[in-house]
């Protein structure tokens, strides 16, 4: 069996969402950092162990009444912005 | 009739689930059926109840209701406003635009478990009980069982159960959000594809559901409510803001708040809490000192609101709140329990924090239970995280409650979060007996996953239950390993005494194990060492060792032992006064007594099983299908056509509403069984094929497998190529030693190979075999396939011999369709015994007559008539040299055969085919389908 070898490693994501969060949603957010935007949005980001973690993030985004505006993929050497 | 007899191990473990439904009932959360009650005061929503009602109008078809937003909408609440208020107009008159008018409402609120589908099904059928109070009834009981029927199956048998409801009624599925499953997906979905008439379905969920959303729109099926309709307008938000908040609040504030919050009724509703809390009424200038920071802020607004929330209320409460947000449900003891406050007594804080609009909502009518609002929920949690205290004692405290009040799921998950495993231990291990009686055993096992191995290892009971549970899971390897798990803890244990009964309880699951696996001599083996170690009066346990003894002698064929031991059970059942399973074993008996070939006595065990049944009850009735269909079979077989069609019928009935998973599988293979005598060939195969697809798999092998009894089927339609092909996969040889558990697959090999060597001491084998265990159902199978065997042979007196012996034997009985239904073969054997004057004058005389009715009902122009001889391979090559216009020269050299050798072939192959000529020989072929 061979897998791309990345397939296992955690990808980093980052997901932009109206509002501003305080940090103590960090935890909520299964230890995601929070970063506010000055345009009154929040990031939250870090590595996301697969799907299935980022799903879960993702319905805890809707479960809590937050707006989710995007959701994005970077690459394990780009920093995020 | 054998694959009757096997099913009935299937029907055992079906019945374990009947015995427990007898003595106990499934624990359903009535909390989830609970249509939610009014509140007080609500902002009154015309334009929605309008939309709502709409969907139920004159001029469109019933269908199903959307209301799909966030949460915080007020989706419950429209629904349950909406609903309530229905009820009500009922009572008074029925809005005449209205072409349905629900009587009814039933309520499904959904959680997390609903993504079992069994679950989910048992919840759906327990919440259209509250309106029709019988309904599904039968189904419940074969959801608890560990092989429940396929979910389409259930839901068609509902639906048609539901068709016959009067009025038309609305289900609710609330919080359809939580269902992350797709057989439960599927099972939605296959709902609104057979929607019946008199249902509307009303599904509130935070995302839309995956149904075929446009198509239901196209159709006009579909009333859809979204945030944008949910969301207050200002109006709707001054109403609620200043009435049902009781604030005074000018026109700009409320613009402010209502623009902030999009009209978002959860944010709103935090707003007015902020804003009352303290002064009872607020001065302007605080008013607008919160609007204006509020507006100005940057944070999250519920975020921010919850705050300021929470910095309103005393200190206990706020307490209160966090400790609490812990629970999924709560009521005053547990809160109690929790908080260990005397000055916050739970019910009285309960009832506060209802009147003060704190975001929970009553689960019941008496204001026993109530749950916080989801969203609510969430943010409480996430405070307790940060704010206090010792959550894991919370969770302790939440664990011992439940346990002690009986609400063992509970009480399990809360002992997890707790991290307190041995508790969590202690937990399963008591909750195992009603867990498995009540066939949960699935979730237990989901228990167990999150307790680690070294927990187990220390506690015998726990490996012992849990090698029981992955037994009845058809995990044998698993169970094993459990069970040495569980052997090795027993030599630790200190206080032995309390383990007393594990020994025999263990060799009871090894029997079990071995004959899932088809091992007989480990079968024997340890149902005998459990015999030996449970103690006299364990009856319901002595009882299972004794079953499954009986079973391994029945599938080596021992016949009069295995019925013997049938009996014992019997026995012990009735002593326990268990007439379900007396009923179910009584099938059994009868099955086997037709493998004996004693029909009479069958058709009284049948018989008196159905009188015992009627004294029963219910559910012994609803597995008298079987009974019904026994009978209507033997029936068929005396070719008693009116007996026959009479217990047909009700088997027909009685299936539609049987609980038993091995039913469709039965019935299909006797439909199949009967279209066959009739000689309705393509739709006996058809039905074959069918019967395939819903077997559902047993512990014990199937005695006459479907494609076995295609290929008979073949053999009577002449496709002899169909038939070589499964010679070729099924792996048997006319040499082997031949078992009883394989012994119809060497008939119907024997069948196709008539003429070939070998076959016939293939058929003294099974023969000698049948006769040593007295099977003389058996006996005559084989005896009246040694009849045809020899004819085809050529070797008549042979033939005669043999058919006169099966005759002997089925005369006092009244066989006629195993000799009919072999047609013109058997007909002319029979017509030569005729001839011939022997004995049993009478007997010839009514099967001869029977076989003339066949033929009469069943024009021979419509069928082509079979081939009474399939031909040989080597005859089917000549043949189609033939039809190339090849001579007998030409064909000898291409075959590299003498000329003579040529010519037998082609006397034989015209004999078979019934035609004189060359010509003839291609066009009857052609018409065959044998070229």
């Amino acid at each position: 069996m061979s897998h791309p070898s990345d397939s296992s490693q955690p990808v980093v994501y980052e997901i932009r969402i109206a509002g501003h969060l305080s940090s103590q949603w960090s935890e909520w957010f299964a230890g995601l950092t929070v970063t506010l935007d000055a345009d009154g949005t929040t990031w939250l980001s870090g590595p996301v162990i697969d799907q299935a973690a980022l799903y879960g993030l993702l319905k805890k985004v809707r479960d809590t009444g937050l707006t989710l505006i995007a959701v994005n993929q970077i690459s394990s050497k780009q920093e995020h912005p | 009739m054998k694959q009757s007899v096997l099913a009935f191990v299937g029907a055992l473990l079906e019945l374990r689930g009947v015995f427990y439904n007898a003595s106990m009932s499934t624990p359903i959360l009535a909390t989830k059926l609970y249509l939610p009650p009014p509140r007080s005061k609500v902002v009154l929503r015309p334009r929605l109840i309008e939309r709502l009602n709409e969907g139920l109008s004159a001029g469109r078809p019933p269908g199903v209701t959307l209301v799909s937003a966030p949460a915080g909408f007020g989706k419950t609440t429209l629904i349950s406003e909406w609903v309530s208020a229905r009820l009500k107009d009922e009572g008074g008159g029925m809005k005449e635009e209205d072409n349905l008018h629900p009587s009814t409402v039933a309520w499904l609120s959904l959680d997390e478990g609903d993504n079992d589908p069994s679950r989910f099904l048992t919840y759906l059928i327990s919440a259209m009980q509250t309106i029709v109070p019988k309904i599904g009834e039968r189904l419940l009981g074969g959801l608890q069982s560990p092989q429940p029927p396929p979910i389409e199956t259930i839901l068609t048998t509902l639906l048609n159960e539901i068709t016959t409801i009067a009025d038309n009624f609305i289900l609710v599925l609330d919080d359809y959000h939580v269902v992350d499953s797709q057989p439960v997906d599927q099972a939605l979905v296959f709902l609104v594809e057979h929607l019946p008439p008199q249902m509307q379905l009303v599904i509130a969920s935070r995302e839309d559901p995956p149904l075929p959303l446009a198509r239901l729109r196209v159709r006009g099926q579909l009333t859809e409510l979204r945030a944008t309709d949910l969301r207050f307008t200002p109006a709707e938000a001054a109403e609620f803001l200043n009435r049902v908040m009781g604030l005074t609040l000018s026109a700009e504030a409320i613009a402010a708040l209502e623009q902030r919050t999009e009209g978002w009724i959860a944010g709103l509703q935090l707003a007015a809490l902020a804003l009352s809390g303290t002064t009872a009424t607020p001065g302007q200038g605080e008013t607008t000192r919160f609007i204006e920071s509020f507006t100005g802020s940057h944070h999250f607004v519920l975020d921010y609101l919850l705050e300021e929330v929470l910095q309103k209320q005393p200190e206990t409460i706020q307490s209160f709140l966090l400790s609490t947000a812990i629970l999924d449900r709560l009521c005053g003891p547990l809160c109690d329990a929790i908080v260990l406050d005397p000055g916050v007594p739970g019910q009285a804080t309960l009832e506060y924090l209802e009147h003060a609009n704190l975001f929970i909502v009553p689960l019941d009518n008496e204001r026993q239970w109530y749950r916080y609002h989801r969203l609510f929920a969430d943010l409480l949690r996430q405070r307790l995280r940060q704010a206090i205290l010792d959550v894991a004692a919370h969770h302790l405290r939440a664990s011992q409650w439940y346990d002690a009040n009986g609400y063992m799921t509970e009480a399990f998950h809360h002992a997890i979060a707790a991290k307190d495993l041995a508790r969590a231990a202690d937990v399963a291990e008591r909750a195992w007996p009603s867990m498995e009686g009540t066939f949960q055993t699935a979730a237990w096992l989901g228990w167990i996953k999150q307790l680690p191995e070294e927990v187990i290892r220390t506690r015998p009971l726990l490996g012992m239950q849990i090698g029981r549970a992955f037994s009845d899971a058809g995990e044998p390897e698993t169970s094993e390993r459990y069970l040495q798990d569980a052997e090795r803890g027993l030599i630790d244990a200190a206080d032995l005494a309390a383990f007393k009964p594990l020994p025999g309880t263990i060799a009871l699951i090894r029997a079990y194990n071995a004959q899932v696996q088809g091992n007989v001599a480990d079968t024997l083996k340890y149902a005998e060492l459990a015999a030996q170690l449970i103690p006299e009066d364990d009856i319901y346990r002595r009882a299972q060792a004794a079953i499954t003894l009986n079973f391994t002698h029945w599938v080596t064929g021992n016949l009069e032992a295995a019925r013997r031991a049938l009996e014992d059970w019997m026995t012990s059942m009735t002593r326990l006064g268990n007439h379900v399973f007396v009923v179910a074993s009584a099938f059994a008996v009868a099955d086997i007594l037709i493998e004996q070939g004693r029909l009479r006595e069958a058709r009284q065990t049948y018989e008196q099983a159905l009188q015992l049944a009627a004294k029963a009850g219910p559910e012994a009735e609803a597995i008298t299908a079987h009974h019904q269909l026994g009978l209507a079979l033997l029936q068929h077989e005396l070719d008693n056509a009116e007996a026959f069609v009479q217990h047909w019928q009700q088997a027909a009935d009685l299936g539609r509403q049987t609980t038993l998973v091995d039913w469709p599988y039965r019935w299909q293979v006797a439909q199949a069984r009967v279209k066959a005598s009739m000689g309705d060939f393509d739709v006996a195969l058809d039905l074959l094929d069918e019967a395939q697809r819903v077997y559902v798999k047993n512990p014990v092998p199937d005695l006459r497998p479907v494609a076995a009894l295609k290929t008979q089927v073949y053999l009577r339609q002449g496709r002899l190529s169909q038939a070589q092909a499964w010679v070729c996969e099924c792996g048997l040889s006319v040499d082997d030693e031949p078992s009883y558990l394989h012994e119809f697959e060497y008939l119907t090999l024997a069948r196709v190979l008539l003429a070939e060597p070998g076959v016939n001491a293939l058929l003294t084998r099974l023969l000698r075999a049948a006769e040593a265990q007295n099977r003389t159902g058996s006996m005559l199978e084989i005896l009246v396939t040694q009849a045809l065997a020899s004819r085809a042979q050529g070797n008549t007196p042979a033939a005669l011999a043999t058919l006169e012996h099966a005759l002997t034997l089925a005369e006092p009985e009244g066989y006629v369709r195993i000799f009919v239904d072999e047609g013109e073969p058997m007909r002319l054997l029979l017509e030569r015994m005729k001839a011939e004057g022997g004995k049993m004058k009478e007997y010839i005389h009514r099967l001869l007559a029977a076989s003339g009715a066949r033929q009469d009902i069943h024009p021979s122009s419509f069928i082509p008539q079979p081939l009474l001889v399939p031909l040989s391979p080597r005859e089917l090559e000549v043949l189609r040299l033939i039809a190339q216009g090849l001579s007998n020269q030409e064909i000898a050299d291409r075959l590299f055969l003498a000329v003579s050798t040529v010519k037998g072939y082609t006397r034989t192959i015209f004999d078979k085919l019934q035609v004189q000529r060359r010509t003839e020989a291609v066009a009857r072929a052609r018409e065959l389908g044998l070229l």
